[in-house]
């Protein structure tokens, strides 16, 4: 998939890239607004990661002029502006997604994924853990044909580490993704651990979860081999 | 509180009464002294006639020395009467008094007309008298027509005045309702109330100008922030990506992973330090919109739901006691969650093994009142009284957290205009106690 960075912010945009690019997606950057526009006008893009606070473009604009111009890019907003607003016009002029910095790059790229998943209607498959089945659509953990009872957010948070498989996780990012910033402030690196004990507690009462992972001083992992 | 419409016709109706009942003390009188005076002059004039008659005709007619000594006549009805007698007092009688008459067993009151005269060197007396039971008969209509003309113009008077102010008052009311209906000087309705009265004009363009100073001093502290948060956020930002992607390599050691991961979690300190200051600022500079209305019970129950995991792991009892739910209006609903989240996770984070932690809704004194008490351990007086600071801040040994939650809280609350209150005993626990806005 193709991918335009507008963010203004040199090497803040190259880190995206890196990282997009061991994801697989192709990257194209774009460090201000004329740059972007030029490169929107000329090039096909499936999404376009938009920072908001260019110096010589209104961001929003951006996407006016995208949309005007025919293009099927879904755009993904990247703010440090964090004003309450830019979040309200920005998905009212049509952008996909909005992330306020500093994100996770785990975030993003499950942002993106979802959009993907919505834009191009891809059925999410059923993914095999060990004796488990995880069915994305309908957010069920089945083991050897029984449902394990999850909570909400044990789920949330299962979920989260299966669709990164083979990363580590810290507890940071795990919270972010479940309890948004909104909380900021209250992030208790011991509420992730509780839910994954509760978790571990009930995938074991099923089958042993040896593909859920502890990593040492760093986080948590789901391996796939 | 009274109405500024209701105290103007109580006070129209009032100075109405005070003027009705002067004039129905002070009018019978007048009316009988006219009266009097009327029937006086009446008396004079009588008076005159009969003496004029006396000279051009003499007083024989009336009085003859050898038959009577006294003239005297009463028309039929009693009203009036005239007599002549010869008498011998000394002095000169000219003067009118009131006189009450017995005639053919009934008594009359007279205003009588005393008067001497010398006729042929013989001394008279002439007495002439009018009956005031007729002057007596009108003062008592008047007084009853004057009764009911003033209770009718009263209430008339009353019906109009009441609807004249109101229609006077009517812009006052408009701005009034103005004022009322806004959550934020930014909603202000700027389009001018039409009045003619210049008061309401001016009061009008007062407030109008007042809102648009303070929209404008929100928005540049709104600009402040969004800059703030841009300049800060953004290195932030730029260092978060690069160490998250030197964690995602395959070839990092532990021992890196280690320092990289304890790097990130500084670098989050600082991130949420930035973002709870800025939440603050927000707050106060009104960025939030208020305009939610919801359970209060149910989101005190979704916040308990989601500690019980943590306070369960920890053995310490959550539970809630709801007296009485209450559907808060015009208010944020994210906000206030953060604001009883955050107290509610000081509290079981407080609370040690076999503690309690217990959240009671109730209303008092008409107020909705949300409490929370931990049999945690407290706090001394020192700590109590920088709680709500934002520029003390605690850090806890165990807590990953800033220590400005409780800053944020106050904040909260002061925007929904919630009051907060603390009480607390060392090693006994600590109460938080919410008092809603009085329910209107």
């Amino acid at each position: 998939m193709n991918i335009l960075i507008v963010e203004d912010e040199i090497s803040l945009a190259k880190e995206i890239a890196s990282f997009l690019k061991s994801e697989n997606f192709l990257c194209d950057l774009a460090f201000t607004g004329r740059d972007a526009s030029e490169k929107i006008a000329v090039n096909l893009y499936d999404f376009i990661l938009l920072d908001l606070g260019l110096p010589d473009y209104n961001g929003l604009d951006l996407i006016n002029e995208a949309k005007k111009a025919g293009s099927y890019a879904s755009f993904i907003i990247i703010t440090a502006r964090g004003a309450v607003e830019d979040k309200v016009k920005g998905l009212d002029l049509g952008a996909d997604d909005y992330l306020a910095k500093p994100f996770a790059l785990v975030e993003l790229l499950s942002r993106i994924n979802a959009v993907a998943r919505r834009k191009f209607n891809i059925a999410t498959q059923d993914i095999r853990l060990g004796d488990f089945v995880m069915e994305v659509q309908s957010r069920k953990l089945i083991c050897k044909g029984a449902e394990v009872d999850l909570t909400k957010k044990e789920y949330d948070l299962l979920q989260y580490l299966v669709l990164n498989h083979n990363k580590v996780l810290t507890r940071q990012q795990l919270y972010e993704h479940i309890w948004g910033n909104i909380l900021d402030d209250q992030y208790d690196s011991n509420f992730i651990d509780v839910h994954i004990k509760n978790l571990r507690k009930k995938l074991n009462h099923h089958a042993p979860s040896p593909w859920l992972e502890t990593v040492r001083g760093v986080g948590y992992r789901v391996s796939t081999g | 509180m009274i109405r500024l419409k209701s105290k103007l016709a109580l006070f129209n109706l009032l100075s109405k009464l005070v003027f009705t009942a002067l004039f129905l003390i002070f009018l019978p009188s007048i009316i009988e002294r006219v009266n009097l005076r009327q029937v006086d002059n009446d008396l004079i004039q009588k008076r005159e006639k009969t003496i004029g008659l006396i000279e051009k005709i003499g007083i024989e007619p009336f009085i003859n020395s050898d038959s009577t000594n006294t003239f005297g006549s009463y028309n039929i009805l009693k009203e009036e009467y005239i007599s002549l007698e010869r008498t011998n007092i000394e002095e000169e009688l000219n003067q009118i008094e009131v006189s009450n008459r017995i005639i053919e067993d009934e008594e009359i009151t007279y205003r009588v007309l005393n008067y001497t005269l010398v006729v042929d060197d013989q001394k008279y007396l002439l007495e002439i008298g009018k009956s005031l039971a007729s002057i007596q008969n009108a003062r008592k209509n008047i007084n009853r027509i004057i009764l009911v003309f003033l209770i009718f113009i009263i209430l008339v008077t009353l019906v109009t005045d009441l609807q004249y102010t109101r229609i006077i008052l009517n812009p006052l009311k408009k701005i009034t309702s103005k004022l009322k209906e806004i959550s934020s000087p930014s909603k202000f309705d700027r389009t001018p109330v039409k009045t003619n009265t210049s008061d309401f004009v001016s009061l009008d363009n007062a407030l109008r100008d007042l809102m648009i100073q303070i929209d404008e001093s929100f928005q540049k502290e709104k600009e402040i922030t969004v800059n703030i948060s841009h300049e800060l956020m953004t290195p932030i930002s730029v260092l978060r990506s690069k160490l998250e992607n030197i964690l995602l390599r395959s070839d990092i050691d532990p021992e890196t992973a280690n320092k990289i991961e304890e790097s990130l979690k500084t670098l989050h300190r600082l991130q949420s330090l930035v973002n709870s200051l800025l939440l603050i600022a927000r707050i106060e500079s009104h960025q939030y919109l208020r305009e939610e209305t919801f359970s209060v019970q149910s989101l005190l129950g979704e916040i308990i739901d989601e500690l019980n995991p943590v306070a369960e792991d920890k053995e310490v009892i959550l539970k809630s006691d709801f007296i009485q739910d209450y559907q808060f209006e015009k208010a944020n609903r994210s906000l206030v969650f953060s604001m009883f989240y955050n107290v509610l996770n000081n509290a079981v984070k407080n609370t040690d093994q076999n503690g309690k932690v217990i959240v009671i809704t109730n209303i008092k004194h008409g107020r909705y009142l949300v409490t929370i008490t931990d049999t945690g351990k407290g706090m001394n007086e020192a700590q109590m009284s920088y709680l709500f600071s934002r520029f003390k801040i605690r850090k806890g040994n165990d807590s990953d957290g800033t220590g400005i939650g409780l800053a944020i809280t106050k904040s909260i609350a002061d925007f929904h205009s919630i009051e907060v209150s603390v009480t607390s005993e060392v090693e006994k626990g600590t109460t938080f106690s919410f008092i809603f806005p009085e329910i209107s």
